[in-house]
């Protein structure tokens, strides 16, 4: 892959990286798995949370005749806290996605 | 009137942008991506803007009225596709830097063929979802002023294609921005003071489908100028014209004049209108028909998977400086149209309660526009249908023109022979610049006539579809291509057929025959949930089976996923 025999001193992952060498690669496939991972994670707890509603009112018909200051339940679940949450999970999911670049970048720049 | 000037202040709001965007354009690279130096809030808001369609605005509040609680999952499915393009798409995207998805696609597995089909895709996806905007235009439009059907179409048309060429994707940004706000605050303004003035929900709406939508304690007078099947779904005592009528329960007329309707009658539906009855109007999911699990999960798969491949959207994200912004800009995205959907429900239920004629004429999707007069007649009334107006109004225009950006990018770009490399390669930017100019002309005229020919087909059934269909094509290309080493060019374009064409099929046969409330029916009207699947099935099976790989995957997968800030830009340069 690298386009010729690299001097014999031990080299930066970042060459590495930079050069597409074998090593290289490893360095970036362990950090799209890691942020696959991550983002899978946040798609099963968002999907877990929103997935499981139809359900839910499904097989408890009772929630669903149930009433909260004069409002269905399901109405009121559905019409207003989800999106707060929605933004709670877009947010931690950011943070957690920047911090696992940062890693990357600290472990590749400073060796 | 009121409503009239409204309309006509955001238009000249928009076109005031537009022009001092223009003063900002210098080069083509502006044209396109705004240079790419806009900060989150600024693109947040624009997103936002060019996302909140005549769907969104008007479409909500009239299915909410009409079906009942099913509807307030495709708000939720709106909102959340922004999380699946924040988890899988919008960083990487950004980082790797093509300008549309056919550039993505052509980049990211070296083959011209698959630009040409991801074209094709992105024409069909935008144009139908401008035809659905310029029949909201039409209608709105012919409400506010009065005008023809057709008037509204072509003035929206015009004034968009307008806008775009002019002002190219930097006027657009500050204009779409501007625009989320009309929306936001012409529905949430009204729907406030509105609870505030009826002191709550009032009786009847607190109901919640507890009982039929009936006539007030005053009775009702419907004036039906054209003739108007209805069923009644009770037996009901009736004037039409002055001459005493009865008709009983499930019966089907033909009514046409002044309708009077004595107080607490059950209001009789138009056809195809199948207002649900009783307490099934508060059930979000029920065990078949139109709110069955099988639509509720489709439906929500085409709006999650749909949003990433909307070719309007995803070129705004381009204008974010790095990844990182990207996914800064996406969340407040995800803020910013929870806010804006807490409202269309409002108006539903109480629409239900105080303008149940609409479900006589079947014109439940305009009730965001005649609620506030009907809740509360008088100046107050008319200045709330005035900010509804102008959100209407600015909701279909933003929509469009992002489209129109889009639309005119591809033709422009796409249409003239490919060329072998990326984005930037060879012509000059004047040249350009004077054919998307061409392009967002040309780009409009083809929606236009179907818009003006299209006037009975049902807007969420575009819109449905080209959810759908993104979900189909596009989305897989984005999930496999920027996540999984192994796509190929053959792969991708045969699942972006086969996906692509199962869901075309499944609207087709519900466009062709009338929907039924089985399953079957819920899958041809939502195909989702099967040709997603198909989708990614032939994608992965066709890559694995073809032995030509495209040339530099690893350098793409760095540029996908690299860090910023790596020194690496020398590789990418030479890449």
């Amino acid at each position: 892959m690298s386009d010729g025999p690299g001097p014999p001193r031990p080299r930066a992952p970042r060459e590495e990286l930079a050069e597409g060498t074998p090593h290289g690669d490893v360095y970036l496939a362990r950090l799209i798995r890691a942020q696959l991972r991550l983002s899978l994670l946040a798609l099963g707890a968002f999907g877990g949370l929103i997935g499981s509603l139809p359900l839910l009112f499904l097989l408890w018909p009772a929630l669903q005749d149930l009433d909260l200051i004069g409002v269905p339940v399901p109405v009121l679940v559905l019409a207003a806290p989800l999106f707060p949450l929605i933004v709670v999970i877009g947010l931690l999911y950011q943070r957690r996605a920047d911090a696992l670049d940062e890693t990357f970048r600290d472990v590749v720049t400073h060796e | 009137m009121i409503a009239a000037a409204a309309v006509v202040a955001v238009a000249a709001g928009a076109i005031g942008l537009g022009v001092w965007g223009v003063r900002l354009v210098r080069t083509t690279s502006d044209l396109y991506v705004a240079s790419r130096a806009i900060t989150p809030w600024w693109n947040a808001a624009a997103i936002s803007g060019e996302y909140l369609s005549a769907a969104s605005f008007l479409g909500i509040a009239g299915l909410g009225m009409k079906l009942g609680a099913s509807v307030l999952w495709l708000p939720l499915g709106f909102a959340a596709g922004y999380l699946a393009l924040l988890f899988f798409v919008a960083a990487p995207l950004r980082r790797f830097g093509a300008y549309t998805i056919p550039d993505f696609a052509e980049a990211r597995l070296s083959s011209p063929h698959v630009r040409i089909v991801a074209a094709v895709v992105v024409l069909t996806i935008g144009g139908f979802y401008l035809v659905p905007q310029l029949k909201g235009a039409g209608l709105t439009i012919g409400i506010v002023a009065g005008t023809p059907y057709w008037v509204g179409v072509v003035a929206v048309a015009a004034l968009v294609a307008l806008t775009v060429a002019l002002g190219g994707m930097r006027g657009v940004t500050y204009v779409q921005a501007y625009q989320y706000w009309v929306k936001t605050f012409g529905i949430a303004l009204p729907a406030c003071i509105l609870l505030v003035y009826l002191g709550g929900l009032p009786e009847r709406a607190a109901l919640f489908g507890h009982e039929l939508p009936h006539a007030p304690a005053d009775g009702l007078v419907v004036k039906l100028d054209d003739p108007q099947r209805v069923e009644f779904p009770t037996d009901a005592r009736f004037t039409l014209d002055g001459r005493q009528m009865r008709a009983s329960a499930g019966e089907e007329r033909v009514l046409k004049g002044r309708l009077v309707l004595p107080a607490g009658t059950a209001v009789p539906v138009a056809e195809g209108t199948d207002a649900e009855r009783g307490e099934d109007w508060a059930r979000p999911v029920e065990r078949s028909g139109p709110s069955s699990p099988v639509f509720v999960y489709s439906l929500l798969l085409a709006t999650f998977l749909g949003t990433m491949g909307l070719p309007h959207i995803l070129v705004r994200f381009y204008t974010n400086p790095d990844g990182p912004a990207a996914r800064r800009t996406t969340v407040r995205v995800l803020g910013l149209l929870g806010l804006f959907y807490l409202f269309p429900a409002v108006y539903a239920a109480l629409g239900r309660a105080l303008t149940p004629e609409l479900y006589v004429k079947g014109q439940t999707d305009s009730v965001v526009l005649e609620l506030p007069q009907a809740a509360w007649p008088g100046l107050g009334g008319e200045l709330l249908a005035a900010l509804t107006a102008a959100g209407a109004f600015a909701a279909f225009t933003s929509t469009s023109s992002g489209l129109l950006v889009s639309i005119a990018g591809t033709l422009s770009h796409d249409a003239r022979r490919v060329r072998p490399r990326g984005p930037a390669a060879g012509d000059q930017p004047v040249e350009r610049m004077r054919r998307f100019r061409w392009a967002a002309v040309a780009g409009m005229i083809g929606p236009a006539l179907i818009a003006l020919a299209a006037r009975d087909l049902d807007i969420s059934v575009l819109v449905g579809w080209a959810f759908a269909l993104a979900a189909s094509t596009f989305c897989p290309l984005f999930l496999l291509g920027i996540w999984w080493r192994g796509l190929t060019a053959r792969g991708a374009i045969a699942g972006m057929a086969a996906g692509g064409l199962v869901a075309s099929s499944g609207i087709a046969a519900t466009l062709v025959a009338d929907p039924s409330p089985t399953t079957l029916g819920a899958l041809l009207a939502q195909p989702a949930v099967v040709s997603v699947p198909v989708a990614f099935l032939t994608m992965v099976g066709v890559s694995l089976r073809d032995r030509e790989r495209p040339v530099g995957t690893d350098e793409t997968m760095l540029a996908l996923h690299g860090p910023e800030g790596l020194g690496l830009e020398a590789l990418r340069a030479r890449g």
